[in-house]
């Protein structure tokens, strides 16, 4: 029986396995596909990821190539209108500085001066970047209804250290003529500038070292008169024009200190018909000292006739929203009025102060206000104060050989104070009032004294 | 005396030594550089061979030459050096992008191609498919990468040389099947680029992604480039599937004559291109895998090449101003293929 038994069970789950492992087999292919099918979805997937990045990176590099032939054309108070290629090297910047001025003179009954508004300048700025040593700058003025050409040369920047100007700009002298006219404290410069040059023809090399730790100038000039803006020369000879100037604190409570010296040295051989001798103003322009001069007896007319040299020690302190800058220049002339000839020294100062009402950090060049001018959102700009005080004087070998005492003072002195109100860094709104007080100039005391109010309002881009 | 005697002597021979160094100057010839604009998968054989050329042009002149090179997609690079890339030389993939340098930017003769052997073309090469090991989609021919489900991998003809010669490698394979005519190639190749999910822009970007990005089935490349390919990135990962039919490419070389001479380097940039003829330029071309023209070297690396039977552009296409006027311009059969997006 038990036999039997057995056999049946064996019988049994032999057939029961027949049965069933077709069935696992079944399972076992089906599970197989569906790892198969999962893996090439898997792959797919990856494929699909992996295309995706791709065409990513390929979009990014297009997009890095585009980029590197992308001119760009930019409008801005600080570079006014500006093209550029994408790699910088080449720029054509068109500036502008526009200012309309009012001149109003109080008890002029001596010296009766008209009180005007005028166009004191009007100067479209082209500026072009060619390669990448390569500058060009010019700069004409139709102020006051006259065109005169301010500025017209090239630099090549060989290197922060060492560069080559080639053209007509300013000869690095002055200090405050060195601040453009759009940055100028005041509406019109000290006495002192009387005594340099502002415009020659010539070549210069210069040389930043250290970020303007020491900067230095040497050129070689034609040669004009003090306050000259000269278009050629009147002698053979040619004038030597240098600067070196140390801002030697990066940091700390005299980093915005700078100090240095410029002077000049040349020959100026004028005529009795066309001295080369230079006339000198007040700061409200009127002419207050001439040479002696004769369309009746030109032959009497003085006329330079030597050596004419400079020497400008300068400095000036930046700290906060406080400036404050100054300078001394002596000049000296050799002149000659028929058989006479000396040297002339004349000398000149000015010190100026000003301070940002309103927080601006102050500097050489104009601030930008922090708050430009929106009267809805509550914000009017940017107010500096300033203070200036300056004299020349003549040399007492001039009177009475050289200029006539009766008509012309040996000193002056000057002092001024003015509120700016910067609206934008485009816009700057001027107000000044500058006394003007002589000694000589008449046949018997002092010339009546200068007192004048001076409005601007600037446009600079 | 003794000492008017000595100062006489020093001058004498100071002058003797200064007039010996003023010789040496002016016979020393100034060092001279080159610009290379290339196509794109060349990177490796002028890396060596301007090595080798420096060295001959050394010892023959004396002269120090140093060779600067550009790559790009060919048809981008001829664009590049008409809008004003300083190029002395050019060496690109098909010789109607240096028509276009003569045509459209004036800059050399357009009988430019008669100047040197060979129509200017040192070295030959072709088209075949580069797969992966294994070779798991089974591609033999090109008629397997019009087959949905296969990713091939090819660049911009619009921008690519090497794309270009790919292009008319498989259009002319599809003329010659059976019932084979201008709309069946068309709907084969068309086939082929619905199958496309990358457009490099040169040769070297579709190695890229084929190769180190991993995307695609098949790449079908330059034969230089593909073998290189399996040489330096991917011994034992990749095969090269030889094709029934291919083109014989024909990569050319020119001086660009206003260039040069604007630079004075005519004469080297001449030299530059013959060496590339003579045995030992033959011997660098054909171990970056280029076919070479000199009989012996191509007998000597002859095994490293598949049996392709080969045909040319003149023969099934009337030349390259008319293929590019067919297939390339804007508007043409591959702009009508090839729609992205679509």
């Amino acid at each position: 029986m038990s036999a039997v038994r057995h056999w049946v069970s064996g019988i049994v789950v032999a057939v029961g396995s027949v049965a069933v492992v077709p069935q696992i087999v079944a399972q076992q292919e089906g599970a197989a596909d569906s790892t198969t099918s999962l893996e090439a979805r898997v792959n797919e997937l990856d494929q699909q990821v992996r295309i995706l990045q791709r065409l990513r990176e390929l979009a990014a590099d297009s997009v890095a190539a585009a980029a590197k032939d992308k001119v760009s054309a930019t409008a801005g108070p600080k570079d006014g209108f500006s093209i550029k290629s994408a790699d910088g090297k080449y720029a054509l910047r068109l500036k502008g500085l526009v200012q309309t001025d009012g001149r109003f003179f109080l008890s002029d009954s001596a010296v009766p001066v008209t009180n005007t508004f005028f166009i004191r300048r009007a100067r479209p700025i082209l500026e072009a970047t060619v390669g990448k040593y390569l500058e060009f700058r010019l700069q004409p003025d139709f102020g006051q209804g006259a065109t005169v050409l301010f500025d017209a040369y090239s630099d090549v920047k060989v290197a922060p250290a060492f560069a080559v100007r080639i053209g007509k700009f300013k000869p690095a002298v002055d200090l405050e003529r060195s601040q453009s006219a759009g940055d100028i404290v005041f509406a019109e410069r000290a006495l002192a500038t009387n005594l340099a040059p502002n415009r020659d023809i010539g070549l210069q090399l210069s040389g930043d070292i250290s970020t303007g730790a020491f900067t230095w100038q040497a050129g070689i000039f034609n040669g004009v008169p003090d306050l000259g803006n000269g278009d050629g020369d009147v002698s053979d000879a040619k004038d030597f024009a240098g600067r070196v100037f140390f801002q030697p604190f990066k940091a700390g409570t005299l980093a915005g200190l700078g100090f240095g010296v410029a002077g000049t040295a040349g020959l100026e051989r004028g005529t009795t018909a066309a001295p080369a001798l230079a006339s000198y103003r007040t700061p409200g322009q009127q002419t207050f000292f001439r040479y002696s001069s004769s369309t009746t007896t030109p032959a009497s007319n003085v006329f330079a006739n030597g050596q004419r040299s400079r020497l400008a020690p300068q400095a000036y302190f930046y700290s906060g929203s406080l400036g404050l800058h100054g300078e001394f220049i002596q000049s000296w002339q050799a002149v000659t009025r028929t058989a006479t000839t000396v040297t002339l020294k004349h000398k000149a100062w000015q010190t100026t102060a000003s301070y940002f009402l309103t927080g601006e950090k102050n500097s050489f060049r104009s601030a930008a206000p922090k708050k430009p001018f929106d009267p809805k959102a509550g914000t009017f700009g940017a107010v500096e104060l300033a203070a200036r005080y300056s004299e020349l004087t003549i040399d007492d070998a001039t009177f009475p050989t050289f200029a006539n005492p009766a008509t012309t003072p040996s000193k002056a002195k000057a002092w001024a104070v003015g509120v700016n109100w910067y609206l934008a860094r485009a816009i700057k709104v001027v107000v000044d009032y500058e006394h003007t007080t002589f000694t000589g100039g008449i046949a018997s005391g002092d010339r009546e004294p200068e007192s004048f109010v001076a409005t601007r309002v600037q446009y600079s881009f | 005396m003794r000492t008017r005697s000595a100062v006489t002597g020093s001058f004498a021979l100071f002058a003797f030594v200064a007039g010996v160094a003023g010789a040496a100057a002016q016979g020393t010839p100034k060092p001279v550089t080159l610009l290379n604009v290339s196509y794109d998968p060349t990177r490796e054989l002028y890396e060596d061979y301007n090595k080798q050329f420096a060295a001959y042009w050394k010892a023959k002149t004396g002269q120090e030459v140093t060779i600067r090179q550009s790559h790009g997609g060919s048809g981008k690079q001829a664009r590049s050096v008409i809008d004003g890339l300083q190029a002395d030389v050019v060496t690109l993939a098909l010789a109607y992008d240096i028509d276009q340098i003569a045509e459209k930017g004036g800059l050399l003769p357009a009988d430019w191609q008669s100047r040197l052997p060979n129509n200017s073309s040192p070295y030959t090469s072709t088209i075949v498919l580069l797969v992966r090991k294994g070779n798991p989609k089974g591609i033999k021919d090109w008629g397997d990468l019009a087959k949905p489900g296969v990713s091939v991998i090819t660049p911009n003809p619009k921008t690519s040389g090497g794309a270009r010669w790919n292009y008319l490698a498989a259009w002319a394979w599809a003329l010659r099947q059976p019932g084979g005519n201008e709309a069946s190639a068309k709907a084969i190749v068309g086939k082929l680029y619905k199958n496309v999910p990358v457009l490099d822009a040169g040769a070297r970007g579709s190695t890229t992604t084929f190769v180190e990005r991993g995307i695609g089935d098949v790449l079908i490349a330059w034969e230089n480039e593909a073998l290189l390919a399996i040489r330096e990135l991917g011994p034992g990962k990749f095969e090269v599937v030889a094709p029934s039919l291919s083109i014989l490419a024909e990569p050319p070389v020119a001086v660009v004559d206003k260039v040069a001479g604007k630079h004075g380097t005519k004469a080297v940039a001449q030299a530059y291109l013959e060496y590339l003829y003579t045995p030992e330029g033959q011997e660098i071309a054909a171990r970056h895998f280029y076919r070479p023209r000199l009989a012996a070297v191509a007998a000597k690396y002859e095994a490293q090449f598949p049996k392709v039977s080969l045909v040319t552009v003149d023969d099934v296409f009337g030349g390259w101003k008319k293929a590019h006027a067919t297939h390339f311009a804007d508007g043409a059969l591959f702009d009508q293929i090839y729609q992205p997006g679509r």
